[in-house]
């Protein structure tokens, strides 16, 4: 992870190739690691594949599926039925060995290398965004710096050699899959390009419920553009330059205002109304093809019961590196119901403020609920994890000034080293117990609080000297 | 940031407890240091007296049945066997076919179990992949193999899912008296077993024919039992080629024999396994018993068992409990000391207070401190002391109990007397794990033995092992945040120098990001620690000369990346920083899976990073303070490097004449053939922070 940032602060031509040399080998350093996947034997872990995103139960679903039986019997399989009728057939295994599993696996490599592609379209996008406002505001000498290093560059590495996407990707679950999703809408509102981002929008919360508060994030984007400095500064910024040269004619203003389009001080209606309309006919789309897949198998109602019901209703308690099994495997039954509404209102809770506070920032946005989801999630995987750790490379510039990043980077490798053992003297020596695999999913879910929190507040920071600045050079 | 200096608020109380450790952190490392040390000596004194946790266990609330007629059975037995030894010369098949017979006589379950020896194979990752032992060798050797003889009582009362397992091992080749009285042993009890009315529990007695080794018998067994294989066309490796030479050698078609099978029988799951051994009454002849518990990375059996034995062999068999020691330690000067000194606070604490029962007799700490160090000896070493080691893989409680005779064993009288004896232990050991309700879950699984009732558990000796590494974050820390200071104070000092360099500009961006270069220093060298500890393993899968080359390249190349790397000043304080993070994360980690082996880890490691400063600057500073630094570096860099560890460990214990060159080889081979953990830990979390520390001691600066 670290040798690309190195690497990628050389001039433009040489980090064009950087970058495509280090993404070429992530995917050949993937394609050895499957080679070996049998042996790694990742598939089984519990930090790697949830009830939700492992391909075995897929397999299984898909397997009872070609038998006439509901895909959603036996209470194995409890994803999509489109990613049933994508993913299924690479599951079977033939006669002449694994070839269909290497293509399952190759999909998941190619899906790892598109989120990386599009996360760096989509900090080039935001990077002329920053570029262009800092421009306005008159605060070149940030500029000069920011031209050093090329966040999505950055981030697509960060993204493609994280440890956790490697193994998540190696380890055949689904999440590349969601992840590729969530990583489109955003591309598509950066872009602006509204049908775009309402597919993967729609197919993201189909696929894992969670990215359904990424509404907000995406609305933002499409009215107010991609992340910037307060709107108050261009407002301060417009009125103190009107104050100081009455002599420069009116046109001249105008002039100026029109050739900043992408600075829009007022909310674009036109945009949300689209995105709005694109959602409900792709969601309408995507239950019409659920619908004709799961008609003979109880129709959607079923579907529905066995996907969203299984995520918020928790019925799966085996141990995984999130903290929801370890508490509704204690809590007595009939406080069950009301504990889960508390768990699932605490993600909703916090949409509101963040989104007050964070509202000229909604790419970062996304990366705080992504990271806050992947924290409350009923089902968590290190695929979660791996996604908003690649978002965060996109605001490197921002956070520059981060406080606890290395005691951060520690607790992180520190915890992907000892949850593995912990589970390992859980479950095979008999040694340890519950609690001690439990230590480590809490002190996981500290670091990742510990992360948002000072993320925002590096951000805030940041803000805030932009502010200094804009006002100390007018 | 600047602005949030500005107001002056007071951080809260936890936090200025951080910087306030931060900003001392010599004297908060020098103090951690020494009470970890202290600690780990103190030790047997802080050691508690054993209790039998569990209340159903109930040992020697019943009279031993075993009676003399089973004794007398149990000496025919034993006679034939050995008359057996004399008549023939290769008595492979006949012993096992006694064995059996005698078996089946007492109503039993009876079958062969053919095994081939596994060779010790390295799989490096076989401490998390843990399933799937089964690798089916092409070339198996059809005329090398061994037979085990496996005998099931059906227990009246049980329901079958439960066994208890008695394991002896002998050698098929030649029996030797020894062997012969721990297979009499098993038979008195086997054959009172099969008559009593209050067993719940199926008795399987494993007669282990250990021609290939103890260890390889029982983990054959094992594995069969443990995995099932279901259809014809994936047959046991065992029976793969040597159906044709060993059914008709074995199989008998008399009467009598009709209870005796190939096919592999199993009863439940074993609720606790007892290996017994005989030893040669010859070397320190008094009427002994001697427990072995260490199974593989440090794992104990469940400290019960052991009350169990303890408390039967102490109370009711009058013999003498022993566990291993480091004799050699017993008559050091020091540690006598450190014992009379520990004697007198004791007493003196005793004077202020009679409450207060704190020490114990100079002698007994010497003892206690003896067994301590070679119970974290072997624990660290993580290769098991005995076949009892293959049952913990499958989560069985196992023991060895060796039985070491009063006195020589010649005439029959004594015999008698000695297989009583013997007999009764196993019977009230079997009768007590016979009452078991579940499985053994109420005492410690984590503990360290000072002796055979006495035991320190995992609460105590976890405090001596984090006094010993909690200086490394905080020193990690306040070298992080002065580095970070020092940076930021450069910066103040030239607010206003305009043209300032593009390179130096970045580096102020990224202040905060700044270990990431140490970090991939750090990654690069742990990277190659890697590699060093996959070099068996590729030296095995190449050609030789390529292997050399190899061998060459991988231990040459952070000779070649420490000469290309440049480096600013002040740079090595970042390096330190993260090496002494890597070597806490890699401490805790392994203090997790093998606390033994992170305590000697520690005790060797933590000095070593916390002192590592460059030399350069040390000599620079001419003053006596540098100079003692820099002396204590070189001496702790010359015993950090794992060779030079081992010698002046081994030197120190069994005196420097007897050390070899190749003894570090064959230690290092032994580690790695029964896949120890420690072999990981000193590849990849000791050479490399000693690595490291030794670049931060050479670091141009």
């Amino acid at each position: 992870m670290e040798e690309e940032k190195e690497t990628t602060t050389t001039t433009t031509t040489k980090k064009k190739q950087c970058f495509w040399t280090w993404a070429l080998a992530s995917v050949i350093f993937r394609l050895v690691l499957i080679h070996f996947s049998r042996n790694l034997n990742l598939a089984s872990r519990p930090e790697v594949s949830t009830p939700l995103t492992s391909l075995r139960r897929l397999a299984e679903g898909y397997w009872l599926k070609q038998s006439s039986i509901s895909p959603y019997a036996g209470s194995m399989y409890h994803g999509s039925p489109l990613l049933l009728s994508i993913l299924g057939p690479l599951t079977v295994q033939r006669g002449e060995g694994q070839y269909n599993h290497l293509i399952c696996s190759l999909l998941f490599v190619i899906a790892d290398f598109m989120t990386a592609v599009l996360i760096r379209a989509t900090g080039q996008s935001l990077q002329m965004a920053y570029n262009q406002s800092l421009k306005s505001l008159g605060i070149v000498r940030l500029l000069e710096r920011s031209e050093m290093l090329s966040s999505g560059d950055i981030a697509a590495l960060v993204y493609l050699w994280n440890p956790l996407t490697i193994v998540t990707c190696v380890g055949s679950s689904t999440s590349p899959i969601e992840n590729l999703f969530v990583v489109l809408s955003l591309y598509g509102a950066c872009r602006r390009l509204v049908p775009l981002a309402a597919f993967g929008w729609v197919i993201a919360t189909h696929l894992s419920l969670y990215p359904a508060i990424l509404i907000v994030p995406l609305i933002l984007i499409l009215g107010y553009g991609p992340d910037s400095p307060r709107r108050k500064l261009f407002q301060q910024r417009a009125s103190s330059k009107v104050g100081e040269n009455p002599s420069t004619d009116i046109r001249y203003q105008q002039k100026e205002l029109a050739s900043q389009p992408m600075l829009p001080f007022r909310f674009s209606w036109r945009l949300v109304v689209h995105f709005i309309l694109w959602a409900s006919l792709w969601s309408c789309y995507v239950l019409l093809l659920c619908g004709i897949s799961v008609r003979r198998y109880g129709g959607l109602g079923e579907m529905f019961k066995s996907t969203y019901g299984f995520i918020l209703t928790v019925p799966d308690l085996s141990p995984n590196i999130g903290v929801l099994w370890y508490f509704f495997a204690e809590v007595f039954d009939y406080f069950r119901n009301f504990f889960l509404i508390v768990f699932h209102v605490n993600i909703l809770f916090m949409i509101l403020p963040l989104a007050i506070r964070l509202n000229h920032r909604p790419c970062f946005l996304a990366f705080v609920y992504i990271a806050i989801s992947s924290l409350l999630k009923s089902y968590p995987s290190v695929g979660d994890s791996a996604l908003y750790l690649g978002l965060l490379g996109l605001f490197v510039k921002e956070l520059a000034d981060m406080q606890f990043s290395f005691f951060l980077f520690c607790g992180y490798v520190g915890i992907s080293f000892l949850s593995p053992v912990m589970h390992n003297l859980w479950i095979w020596r008999g040694t340890g117990n519950a609690n001690f695999y439990f230590a480590t999913a809490m002190a996981y879910a500290c670091f990742q609080i510990i992360l948002v929190v000072e993320s925002v507040s590096a951000m805030l920071n940041h803000d805030r000297m932009l502010r200094k600045l804009s006002i100390m050079k007018p | 940031m600047a602005e949030s200096e500005t107001p002056k608020t007071r951080p809260r109380p936890l936090v200025r407890l951080g910087i306030f450790l931060i900003s001392h952190s010599l004297l908060v490392s020098v103090v951690c240091c020494t009470a970890g040390v202290l600690a780990l000596l103190l030790l047997p004194v802080l050691a508690k007296n054993t209790y039998i946790s569990e209340n159903a266990l109930m040992p020697g609330s019943a009279n031993a049945m075993l009676s003399s007629e089973d004794i007398s059975e149990a000496h025919r037995f034993m006679n034939d066997l050995t008359g057996l030894n004399l008549k023939t010369g290769e008595t492979g098949i006949e012993s096992s076919r006694l064995i059996a017979r005698y078996m089946s006589d007492l109503g039993a379950d009876v079958n062969y179990h053919k095994f081939h020896p596994q060779p010790n194979q390295f799989r490096p990752l076989h401490f998390f992949s843990n399933s799937d032992s089964r690798i089916i060798q092409e070339n198996i050797c059809c005329s090398s193999h061994g037979v085990n003889t496996v005998g099931i009582i059906r227990a009246p009362r049980g329901d079958g899912k439960e066994a208890i397992v008695l394991v002896t091992p002998y050698n098929s080749h030649k029996i030797d008296l020894a062997e012969a009285l721990s297979l009499a042993i098993a038979y008195s009890v086997f054959s009172l077993l099969t008559r009593v009315t209050w067993l719940a529990k199926d008795i399987i007695w494993l007669a282990a024919d250990s021609k290939y080794g103890e260890y390889a018998s029982v983990s054959a067994w094992l594995r069969d039992y443990q995995t099932p294989v279901f259809g014809d066309f994936e047959k046991p490796y065992s029976e793969i080629c040597c159906e044709s030479n060993a059914r008709h050698g074995l199989k008998e078609s008399e009467i009598t024999e009709r209870k005796i099978s190939d096919v592999f029988r199993r009863a439940g799951t074993m609720a606790a396994a007892l290996v017994i051994k005989v030893s040669d009454g010859n070397k320190q002849a008094d009427g002994t018993l001697s427990i072995y518990a260490e199974a593989s990375n440090g794992q104990m059996p469940n400290l019960d068992l052991i009350n169990i034995v303890n408390n039967l062999a102490v109370h009711r068999q009058g013999l003498q409990v022993k566990v291993e020691k480091l004799l050699s330690l017993l008559d050091s000067k020091w540690l006598r000391i450190l014992g009379e000194v520990f004697e007198s606070v004791g007493n003196i604490a005793r004077s202020l207070n009679p409450q207060w029962k704190f020490g114990i007799p100079a002698a007994d700490y010497m003892e206690g401190a003896a067994t301590l160090a070679s119970s974290l000896y072997y624990q660290a070493l993580g290769v098991p002391t005995g076949s009892h080691g293959a049952f913990r893989d499958y989560q069985v409680d196992a023991i060895t109990l060796e039985i070491s005779p009063k006195v020589a064993l010649n005439n029959k009288i004594r015999q008698t007397e000695f297989l009583q004896r013997g007999g009764r232990l196993i019977e009230g050991v079997i009768r007590s794990v016979n009452n078991l309700l579940e499985k053994f879950h109420q005492s410690f699984f984590l503990y360290l033995l000072t002796s055979p009732s006495k035991f320190v558990s995992v609460g105590v000796y976890m405090i001596a092992f984090a006094l010993l590494v909690a200086p490394l974050p905080i020193v990690a820390a306040s070298l992080y945040s002065d580095a970070n200071k020092w940076d930021s104070s450069l910066k103040k000092h030239d607010p206003t120098s305009s043209p300032k360099s593009a390179d130096d500009e970045h580096r102020n961006i990224l202040r905060s990001w700044k270990w990431l270069y140490a970090a991939k220093q750090v990654f690069i060298i742990h990277s190659w620690g890697v590699l060093v500890s996959l070099l068996p393993y590729l030296i095995c899968q190449m050609p030789n000369w390529m292997s050399k080359v190899l061998t060459w390249l991988i231990l040459g190349s952070p000779i070649i990346d420490a000469d290309a790397s440049q480096s600013q000043k002040r740079e090595w304080a970042i390096l330190k920083s993260v090496t002494i993070s890597a070597a806490f994360i890699g401490l805790c980690l392994m203090s997790v899976i093998n606390f033994a082996t992170a305590e000697i880890g520690a005790l060797l490691l933590v000095p070593m990073c916390l002192l590592a400063h460059p030399l350069r600057l040390d000599v620079r500073a001419h003053s006596l303070k540098a100079f003692t630094r820099a002396g204590c570096n070189l001496v702790l860099g010359f015993i950090g490097f794992p060779p030079a560890a081992f010698f002046v460990l081994k030197g120190s214990f069994e005196g420097f004449e007897s050390v070899n060159i190749s003894d570090f080889w064959n230690w290092i081979e032994s580690l790695w053939a029964w896949n120890s953990a420690t072999y990981l830990y000193i590849g990849m979390v000791h050479l490399p922070c000693w690595a490291l520390c030794i670049w931060i001691l050479l670091h141009p600066c």
